[in-house]
């Protein structure tokens, strides 16, 4: 069979798989909400409401019915993809989801950009000298920005450039005082195609210190992988025998030792990119950054049931579709890889 | 490879787009001003608003029947007069302002208040707050409201001074009559919406307000998600006022600091928040009232004020705080430890016996768990060789689930009213539909998670209820010298509202429900 045939079946098992996974975590979600403590009455209601109060909230919420009857309604509307209205204010899960999901990936995609670069050119740094001074640099960078917990790296961050210096706001996702881009719902492209200077600016600030935390907390990962990958391939024999050949450096680490080393920071990204889809719940958080994390996390205490599980089976249908892809690119890139 | 990437130059041509973006930060148009908290608002229709933000926000752009000024006393707004009231005291009239607009243009009247207060009863999660008193509602005339009370209820204009009963526009509700309309508002208020987001609310000035108008150009309320962002951006001067509803204590007591070396302008509210311990009155170990009474003794407030909030929240010796009628003079023991002792000595205790108290508290609460942690030490260093605390903590959310199942012998928690009267204290931990003895079958006592009753009390709490002006006054501090004599609530501290400005903004002002005043806040 030829590879691309085996590339094509590979593809199509994974596809077949991914109604199952999501079922099972949809299921699996609906499950663990219900069977954790506390119901949505007592989060909407609080402490003092009535019984009869609290009896006529579950009915008017459906939340008065059998178990299997909600489940079944659940995935009955799950399957014409209706993710249901959120029990605090009866807004669409859709509409919560399609406004809080452009702020995670804006977010997250202009971090792993930051990630990338600031990643790969401390990776790439200590490749001239192994063991020198820069090369040691840059793996303490990696170990040291990979070990910083995230809600103290972005607290310093706010406390030095927002606080101290005043160069950037503190949190928000826009200037208070400005009206944001009507559009798709990544501010920095609706901005742009609205021609508005001041909104493109407005979202630039306020994106700047949020995405520099997660770059940088993200680009220790991509720095030592680089560093790792590049140093074995430089060390491998074909890169010898292109020496050998009497190739200059700069040319067999360019042309040969960098593509091959690149292939698993390329796996990591692709990683790294599907964690994001999910929101950074404490860069989103620290920051007041409006995601899809962020959301999440106060449906959960709120024990909003639809939204969360919306939320849930979403980003993981993104996840999947992601790791597939990023699988498939890694296949195309990859003669080595067989299925 | 010997080239060396140039650190020096990549940094230099960082610094100019640095100070750029410094140098960007739009100014706020004059006149208008932002001003953040840390609630979140996922919807801006009275009939979902339940948190203490979003009642902020319904304060500015609409207007209640009644409000309470500064001294507590309620005043009419859109109604022109006190509640009149038949002679048995279940039909009450309310003649209503004219000439208000609501920010559509349509005319407010007594048919548009009665559809939004049919809409309240039908939608709101809060709608118990009329259905436990109210029957009907009706319009009488064109600009009088007639109500059928189910009981005599002498704090009846205190509770139309919630601002959730505002009267919303029918034009602009007709096809929400049976839904919530979580993104738009037309009332009468001050202030129109002019958009909303979860995060932030912008709102300007109702050119056709009935009233003074703003002294301001506008509002934007922005939400960041916590205290050391909110602290942040006052400090930075990002926003011009913040409230302090849902900030650690830590940053209320940096902000007080700059208040006093003038750096910011503070402003504090009256108390509307409330924090007390609940005791299981019918198991064991707090069926001995004996053993309750001990524990009310053995709590030191001021150490713990202090040490929890540096005074912050204020000690507390009366389920109603002050200024409420009722308040004084405080009905529970102040902390005595050799009276405690010799409770606990009756009891069996202290004579190389210890008894183990649990108590529950919220675990994502950060003064619930810091207050727990504090009496712990201190029932150690004053009572250690007669009680030792036992702690747990619960996500509030489980805790308000389970409380009513009798699952907790101790718990702290917090309360808020909707209203200012003392009612809206009392009669939710005090009120029983089934008692037997000092045990609570059913009603809110047993809801409240106490079980807790009084021969006669329940009789005293309604009498409080139908009774107005001096006369009540007897009563209300009657109810609560019994309930503090049964020891099984016991009050802790206060919570007043407070607020911060930026030194050339005008000291904020809160009104009698512990609101800020939007409106009134201008530069100097």
């Amino acid at each position: 069979m030829s590879r691309r045939r085996h590339l094509l079946r590979y593809l199509a098992s994974r596809l077949a798989l991914v109604p199952v996974m999501l079922w099972l975590i949809a299921s699996l979600v609906f499950l663990l909400l219900r069977v954790a403590p506390g119901d949505p009455i007592d989060a909407l209601l609080g402490l003092r409401a009535p019984a009869e109060a609290r009896e006529a909230l579950r009915q008017q919420l459906g939340l008065d019915q059998p178990l299997l009857v909600q489940y079944g309604h659940y995935l009955g509307d799950l399957l014409h993809g209706q993710l249901g209205d959120s029990l605090a204010n009866n807004e669409a899960v859709t509409s919560v989801i399609g406004r809080s999901l452009p702020a995670s990936l804006e977010l997250g995609v202009v971090a792993l950009l930051i990630a990338a670069v600031l990643g790969l050119a401390v990776g790439f740094s200590g490749i001239a000298r192994p063991e020198g001074r820069t090369d040691l640099a840059g793996r303490l960078y990696g170990i040291g920005t990979y070990a910083l917990p995230p809600f103290w790296a972005a607290m310093v961050m706010q406390l030095v450039f927002a606080v101290w210096l005043g160069w950037l706001p503190v949190g928000g996702r826009f200037p208070a005082t400005l009206v944001p881009p009507d559009g798709s719902g990544f501010y920095l492209l609706d901005s742009l195609r609205n021609g508005s200077g001041e909104q493109f600016w407005g979202s630039l600030r306020h994106l700047l210190l949020p995405a520099t935390t997660l770059g940088l907390l993200l680009s220790g990962v991509f720095a030592n992988a680089l560093r790792l990958n590049l140093r074995r391939a430089l060390d491998s024999d074909y890169v010898e025998a292109a020496r050998s050949r009497g190739l200059s450096e700069r040319r067999v680490v360019l042309r040969h030792a960098l593509p091959n080393a690149l292939l698993p920071v390329l796996t990591i990204t692709g990683i790294t990119v599907a964690s994001l889809i999910g929101g950074a719940l404490l860069i989103e958080v620290t920051y007041s950054w409006p995601g899809v994390a962020f959301r999440l996390q106060e449906a959960i205490s709120q024990r909003d049931y639809p939204v969360v599980q919306g939320i849930v089976v979403v980003v993981a249908a993104l996840v999947v579709a992601v790791s597939v892809l990023v699988d498939l690119v890694v296949a195309l890139l990859d003669p080595r890889i067989t299925f | 490879m010997t080239s060396r990437p140039r650190l020096d130059l990549v940094l230099a041509a960082l610094l100019p787009l640095a100070t750029a973006l410094a140098g960007c930060q739009p100014p706020h148009p004059a006149g208008q001003l932002v001003v953040a908290s840390k609630s979140t608002l996922a919807s801006v229709d009275p009939v979902d608003i339940t948190t203490v933000g979003g009642l902020q926000l319904l304060s500015a752009i609409g207007d209640p029947l009644y409000a309470a000024d500064a001294e507590g006393r309620i005043q009419p707004r859109l109604a022109t007069a006190l509640p009149q009231l038949s002679a048995d005291g279940r039909t009450a009239r309310i003649p209503l302002r004219r000439g208000v607009l609501f920010h559509d243009g349509s005319r407010f009247d007594a048919e548009a208040l009665v559809f939004s207060l049919e809409r309240f009863r039908a939608l709101a999660k809060l709608g118990y707050l009329l259905d436990d008193r109210i029957s009907t509602v009706q319009a009488s005339g064109p600009y009088e409201l007639e109500l059928q009370l189910k009981r005599p209820y002498s704090a009846l204009a205190a509770l139309l001074s919630s601002i959730s009963l505002t009267p919303l526009s029918p034009t602009a509700y007709r096809q929400h009559r049976g839904s919530s309309l979580a993104d738009r508002f037309v009332g009468t208020g001050p202030y129109r919406l002019a958009s909303s987001t979860p995060q932030k609310q912008t709102l300007l000035p109702f050119d056709r307000y009935w009233g003074p108008p703003p002294r301001n150009k506008g509002i934007h309320l922005v939400t960041l998600s916590n205290s050391t962002a909110l602290f942040g951006a006052l400090v930075s001067g990002e926003v011009d006022v913040l409230t302090s509803s849902g900030m650690d204590s830590d940053q209320q007591r940096a902000l007080a600091r700059r208040a006093q070396q003038g750096r910011l302008v503070e402003a504090v509210g009256p108390p509307g928040e409330i924090g007390y311990l609940t005791l299981l009155s019918d198991r064991p170990p707090f069926n001995q009232p004996l053993l309750r009474q001990a524990v009310a003794l053995s709590l030191d407030r001021p150490l713990i004020s202090e040490r929890v909030s540096y005074g912050i929240r204020a000690p507390l010796r009366s389920l109603v705080p002050p200024p409420l009628a009722g308040s004084k003079p405080p009905a529970w023991p102040a902390f005595n430890p050799s009276r405690a002792r010799q409770l606990y000595r009756q009891a069996g205790y202290c004579q190389g016996r210890r008894l183990t108290l649990p108590l529950t508290f919220r675990s994502n609460v950060p003064a619930d768990k810091l207050f727990a942690l504090t009496w712990k030490a201190q029932l150690a260093r004053d009572l250690g060789d007669c009680v030792q605390l036992e702690i747990s903590g619960v996500e509030s959310t489980t805790a308000y689930r389970q409380v009513a199942d009798g699952a907790f012998p101790m718990v702290l928690f917090d309360w808020s009213a909707d209203y200012p009267d003392p009612d809206i204290y009392l009669a939710p931990m005090l009120a029983c539909s089934q008692a037997q003895g000092d045990q609570c079958r059913a009603g809110n006592a047993a809801a409240a998670g106490s079980f807790w009753s009084a021969p006669g009390l329940q009789a005293q709490l309604e009498a409080s209820e139908q009774v107005e002006g001096p006369e009540r006054l007897p009563l209300l501090q009657l109810l609560q010298r019994r309930t503090a004599a049964g020891a099984a609530y016991i009050p802790v501290w206060q919570v007043a509202p407070r607020a911060w400005a930026q030194p050339q903004l005008q000291r904020p002002v809160f009104d009698g429900s512990g609101r800020l005043q939007l409106q009134a806040l201008s530069v100097r």
